[in-house]
């Protein structure tokens, strides 16, 4: 993942790796579960699918770290006791 | 409180300030005993005792002077008549304010006053000056020196000042405007000059105008004669009666008295008064709520709504019942062609909270979706995000009068003399009683050095790096044991994994001195005057949140707080210091797409239970689109119709291409607004609005204070913005109706909890009251977090350093950085209509010298600024005040547009734009670019 790449890529790969950048100083397995859980809180449908719809194309400019993350998007439903707190912002 | 037809009441003027204790004295005045706070004045107690004493220099906004010896009074068994604005009350004192020596004396004072003021003062004659009601009062029946002295009536008032005039024929030299300079604006821009009959006030060696005068209108208010008085006054005539509002600028909230005259049907505002009693402003105010209302019977003021079938043809103006069918239709249509997603509203910051909260119930309840943001977006979302996560709910923690028990304030990122000027005056006064400030913040703004202020430190932090810089800090106030260790573990949780983390070398201040530009020294000893005071508090703005790592940083400062346990008291907190009047309001009311009112997430069903079974719809359970997503989503062909009150998105979103190429995708967007701005360049429907001074609802300020708004004059468009609302989502096949804006605030209350206990008639009753409003707080909560946190413990949260994309490079070696100005607010739509663009008639371009030498820039030269996404052109200002390698402008007006260069990046949680961290390059241009630029400055503001 190049940041000078980020600038003119489809926005839904740049906004997914904005949230790579903020949670990769975490272990692997517990940055995929934050990032994930933050597409689900505020992302709408179209723009989650449109994330999925670019793993399954194979893109390659994609981090790693956002291809696991949306494997949790595909395969969990949404855990509301995340969402249980006051969510403002 | 609403008095429409005589002045609305409030607290009497009671001569010198109050002073607040316990031990109390008893006095006697006149035969009538009261009890009062031991330091209170004579005066004081003469007033709460019923017994007005006759006073020009005294007013109880300013600390006693005693000059004008008409208070004189008789205490007995003492000598002599002493001042009673400057004897304090002792217990037992027995005083007499009328005895035949004290009124001979004040008769004496006032022949000697009138035998020097005009003797046909038009004041006096239409009652805005108190000589005359002053020689009544102490029964002066001849001037024994006759009348019409010589002194001053030969010097010219000075008119530069386009709001009001100072006449020395009429003044009396009592120096209240100084005090009122100095003690309540803290800008001390007066000074009495020359001596005796030569006496007059002056601004320094220039006119108003020309002199550090803010113009904030305190000397005005002060004035007991009309030497300084406004000119709305000399050419209308005193006002009739008073409506109790509030300003509809900035997050302050102050409250005003809108003085007018007229019949119903035929209202002029002749002033506006900032209102004594305020909980906010407490009878201060600043240029543009007190004197920029003009805006609002501006002739470019839309009053009719408009339609068109192409951004390209002509507008048509039509009926309201035209306008509402067409975009009714529109967006039915829209939605059965591409989807219930495809439609969308963006509800105003500057709307009431009834208007806003109609807003975003039409788009969940009448679009059938989420698609619903605010402004917030582009400039607080961050703080609801990092002080929801850290403490559970998204406001600042305090109320303004906090500050007054601070002993260290750390301003981070805000610029509060220019963007909230009348809390910066509460802040000036406190520096100036002893408190320290801290700022962190690239340019050296006013707060650092100003007339008897002088700030501790200044911390020059680098754009782009204050989550580092807040590391620093709390790095060194943990390796130093300098942290409250019994806060922390008694009222927050994840302690130990937050302390491993900001106790490694890479946070400490050396280690991100290079990367902050602050000397490791200086942060150093910052970070332990912080944490080594009883109380110290954080107040931040946009130079916080409107970067890539915003929310982060508003969890570090978070952290900042929890680590030293400054919060759940007065004197404390982490205050954000919000832009709007109701940027706050506009959050809580629900406007954001993945949140229902009171910051409850769509995806709870218990939450979505209560407002589906009031509503009789199904809402939505996934999260709708931001705004930045809206325009993407437009680009990508799913997003095609648009409603936008209150909002100038193509002037105030970052990189202005790309949201006019969203706009125009799109095949049906409705402006609601009050004139024709940039957005609605690209809009198919116009909707007029209404301006404050038409509204009835309620804003919400920065510190969570609810404040009424209360109409001046019916609506020039013939609708009420929420009522309008409510009949476009009617004619889209969901009925929406209320009676009044107070039914509308009666559904926010009985479904918010944070507004259980707010009604119209409770604020009425209350003056004003601060969410959130429970049985458990009938009264409000200034003070937020005592004793817990609203999430129970506090979050403390390691926040990593991420450096932004959006570097300095070769192509583009600068960082231009964003703000505000006094004058101006916001896009400038409102202030650009007044005569305050006197002071601002253009945007600037600050460089630092050594940047511009480079260039060959030099004041006054016309700069082209370029970045990786546009160009525009400025006028230079070579200042010291700027950092090297930063340069800095405002967005106020739409011709210059800063956002034509600022970028995409925004904050990883949020999307606010990282408007404060731009790449770019500054060069000259040529003399025709010169002419070019100063044509579009020379557009005159028309009155």
């Amino acid at each position: 993942m190049s940041e000078a790449a980020d600038h003119g890529v489809p926005p839904v790969v740049r906004l997914g790796h904005d949230l790579v950048r903020n949670f990769e100083a975490l272990p692997p397995e517990k940055a995929a579960v934050e990032i994930a859980t933050h597409i689900r809180k505020f992302w709408e449908p179209r723009m989650r699918h449109e994330l999925l719809a670019h793993i399954r194309w194979g893109d390659t400019t994609l981090h790693p770290l956002l291809v696991r993350a949306a494997e949790d998007l595909v395969d969990g439903d949404v855990d509301r006791s995340e969402v249980r707190e006051p969510s403002g912002g | 409180m609403t008095l429409l037809d005589e002045f609305a009441p409030e607290t009497p003027d009671r001569g010198t300030p109050a002073v607040f204790g316990e031990a109390t004295a008893q006095v006697t005045v006149d035969g009538i005993s009261v009890m009062v706070p031991v330091g209170t004045s004579v005066m004081r107690a003469a007033s709460l005792a019923g017994v007005a004493v006759p006073k020009l220099c005294a007013t109880d906004s300013l600390k006693a002077f005693g000059s004008c010896r008409l208070c004189l009074v008789e205490v007995e068994g003492t000598k002599g008549t002493p001042a009673s604005c400057t004897t304090p009350c002792t217990d037992g004192m027995v005083v007499s304010t009328r005895t035949e020596q004290v009124q001979q004396l004040r008769r004496g004072v006032m022949e000697l006053y009138l035998s020097d003021h005009p003797s046909d003062c038009a004041g006096c004659a239409r009652g805005s000056c108190e000589m005359q009601r002053l020689a009544a009062d102490v029964g002066l029946a001849e001037v024994r020196y006759g009348l019409g002295g010589a002194s001053h009536l030969a010097e010219t008032p000075d008119e530069s000042n386009p709001y009001f005039a100072y006449d020395p024929a009429a003044c009396i030299v009592c120096s209240r405007c100084v005090r009122a300079c100095s003690e309540t604006q803290g800008t001390f821009a007066l000074t009495v000059s020359g001596r005796g009959f030569e006496a007059r006030i002056t601004p320094g060696n220039s006119d108003f105008l020309s002199s550090e005068c803010v113009s904030c209108g305190a000397c005005v208010q002060a004035c007991p004669t009309d030497a300084l008085t406004e000119k709305s006054v000399v050419s209308l005539g005193m006002p009739t009666r008073s409506v109790v509002t509030t300003c509809a600028y900035c997050g302050v909230g102050c409250s005003f008295k809108a003085e007018v005259q007229g019949s119903a049907d035929d209202t002029r505002v002749v002033r506006m008064v900032p209102w004594k009693d305020g909980g906010a402003n407490e009878g201060h105010s600043c240029v543009k709520g007190r004197f920029a209302y003009g805006y609002a019977s501006h002739r470019d003021r839309q009053l009719s709504p408009m339609v068109r079938d192409s951004i390209d043809d002509e507008w048509q103006v039509v009926s309201w019942e035209q306008a509402i069918e067409r975009i009714a239709t529109g967006f039915l249509g829209l939605r059965e062609k591409y989807g219930v997603g495809a439609i969308g509203g963006i509800s105003s910051s500057r709307c009431t909270n009834e208007e806003v909260y109609v807003v975003q119930k039409m788009v969940r309840a009448a679009f059938g979706n989420n698609n619903i943001d605010t402004c917030a977006r582009v400039c607080h979302s961050p703080t609801g995000y990092g002080l929801n996560h850290a403490f559970g709910t998204s406001a600042g923690t305090q109320d303004f009068a906090s500050v007054e028990q601070a002993d260290v304030m750390l301003v981070i990122g805000a610029n509060p003399t220019d963007a909230h000027p009348v809390f910066a005056s509460r802040m000036k006064r406190r520096m100036r009683a002893g408190a320290r400030v801290i700022v962190a913040d690239p340019r050296r703004i006013d707060l650092v050095r100003s007339p008897h202020v002088e700030a501790a430190f200044h911390l020059p932090v680098r754009p782009g790096t204050n989550v580092a810089f807040v590391n620093a800090m709390c790095h060194v106030i943990v390796t130093e044991g300098l942290w409250d260790e019994a806060f922390v573990r008694s009222r927050c949780e994840e302690a130990d994994t937050y302390l491993e983390f900001i106790a490694r070398p890479e946070h400490s201040p050396e280690a991100t001195e290079r990367e902050t530009g602050i000397p490791a020294s200086d942060l150093r000893s910052a970070a332990r005057l912080y944490a080594t005071v009883p109380n110290a508090a954080i107040y931040y703005g946009l130079g916080v949140t409107e970067h890539s790592q915003g929310s982060t940083m508003v969890m570090g400062m978070a952290n900042l707080a929890m680590l030293t346990g400054n919060l759940g008291r007065e004197g404390v907190g982490v205050n954000p210091l919000r832009g709007q009047n109701n940027v706050q309001g506009s959050c809580d009311m629900g406007s954001f797409p993945h949140e229902l009112p009171g910051y409850r997430h769509v995806s709870r069903p218990e939450v979505r239970e209560i407002y589906e079974a009031l509503w009789g719809v199904t809402i939505q359970a996934e999260p709708g689109l931001r705004i930045p997503n809206m325009f993407d989503s437009a680009i990508g062909g799913s997003f095609k119709g648009l409603y936008v009150q209150g909002e100038d998105i193509a002037q105030s979103d970052p990189n202005t291409s790309h949201v006019e190429a969203a706009l125009r995708s799109m095949e049906l967007v409705v402006v609601h607004d009050l004139f024709l701005n940039e957005t609605a360049r690209f809009a198919h429907v116009f909707l007029p609005g209404a301006s404050f001074l038409e509204k009835d609802g309620t804003f919400t300020n920065a510190e969570r204070r609810i404040n009424r708004v209360r109409p001046v004059m019916p609506s020039r468009v013939g609708k009420d913005e929420w009522q309008v609302v409510c009949e476009i989502a009617t004619a889209m096949g969901y009925p929406m109706s209320y009676a009044a804006p107070s039914e509308i605030m009666d559904e926010i209350a009985a479904t918010t909890p944070t507004f259980a206990g707010v009604s119209f008639a409770r604020l009425d009753a209350e003056g004003s009251m601060q969410w959130p409003v429970t049985d458990a707080a009938p009264h409000g909560t200034p003070t937020m977090h005592v004793g817990s946190f609203v999430r129970g413990l506090g979050q403390l949260t390691p926040t990593v350093y991420v450096p932004t994309t959006e570097r300095a490079n070769r192509r583009y070696p600068l960082v231009l950085t964003t703000g505000r100005i006094l004058s101006q607010y916001n896009v400038g739509a409102q202030t650009r209509r007044t005569p305050n663009s006197t002071w601002h008639p253009e945007d600037i371009l600050e460089i630092h010298p050594s940047d511009a030498e480079l260039r060959g820039v030099s004041t006054g030269d016309v700069v082209e600024l370029s970045s990786r996404v546009g160009t525009t052109r400025l006028t230079a200002l070579v200042s010291e005040r700027m950092p090297a390698g930063v340069v800095y402008t405002t967005f106020h007006h739409p011709v210059t547009g800063a956002n034509v260069v600022t970028t995409e990046n925004s904050d990883w949680a949020t999307n606010c734009p990282e408007y404060k961290v731009t790449a770019v390059q500054v060069e000259v241009v040529t003399q025709a670019a010169r002419a070019e630029v100063d044509a579009v400055a020379a557009q005159p503001v028309r009155p």
